[in-house]
């Protein structure tokens, strides 16, 4: 699955001209200390990605598909908008 | 620094040094005979090929379980792949339809190589620089290609 749920985090998307900047963010850092500070490579297992691509989604460096979104919020058992934010950054 | 960033390292440095040297003996000997042609491409070719596969032997033996890759490796290959193949598109558009009307033999040759050899330097410099600085998709709207 190829799609694109948005823009990295420290990438804001310009949505056109007049329109505010958005950008993805996510709590997956938190999340992760919540449910017992689970390692990055654990949580890259229990989805079939690696630990790198882990890093890089939390970093902002990486929009994950939709269905590796989709897995991140069942291990955690939040729904995707809890995990993901498709946040405006600033006004233009 | 992942294995497969480290194979894209490794295929472009190998590729700058040899072709960089390839072409500066180019320049620097000007009209040479048939053979010292080929015989100067056939070991810049060997070199590339023994070089990249030694290298790729020693990744794949230190990095066992990362081979496979993952969604992201995928994206990172993708995009770098559409990127190249614009620039070997428009190297293959000047070889192939331009230059046989103001150039012959060894130019259309050499400017084959360059093509091919820019656009696999340019596919893997995109891939590096990928993994080090984050796979950005700038405009959502730009299709599937991002």
């Amino acid at each position: 699955m190829w799609l694109r749920i948005g823009v990295v985090c420290g990438s804001p998307m310009h949505s056109g001209a007049g329109m505010a900047e958005r950008a993805l963010t996510n709590t997956i850092r938190t999340l992760r200390f919540m449910a017992g500070e689970m390692t990055q490579a654990e949580l890259g297992e229990r989805i079939g990605v690696t630990r790198q691509t882990i890093a890089a989604i939390e970093a902002g460096k990486y929009s994950p598909t939709l269905e590796a979104a989709f897995r991140i919020a069942e291990v955690f058992g939040k729904p995707l908008e809890e995990v993901f934010h498709w946040g405006v950054v600033n006004e233009t | 620094m992942v294995a497969r960033e480290q194979f894209a390292w490794v295929w472009l440095l190998t590729m700058v040094v040899t072709y960089a040297a390839y072409f500066a003996a180019v320049v620097v000997m000007g009209e040479t005979p048939f053979w010292t042609q080929i015989i100067m491409f056939a070991a810049t070719a060997i070199v590339q090929v023994v070089v990249i596969a030694i290298a790729s032997a020693v990744i794949a033996l230190r990095y066992k379980n990362e081979l496979s890759g993952d969604e992201r490796d995928r994206a990172i290959a993708h995009r770098a792949s559409a990127v190249a193949y614009q620039v070997l598109l428009c190297g293959i558009i000047l070889v192939g339809c331009l230059m046989p009307f103001s150039h012959t033999g060894w130019d259309i040759f050499h400017a084959a190589v360059f093509a091919i050899a820019l656009a696999e330097i340019i596919r893997h410099a995109l891939i590096v620089a990928a993994y080090r600085r984050g796979l950005r998709q700038p405009n959502a709207q730009r299709g599937w290609h991002g």
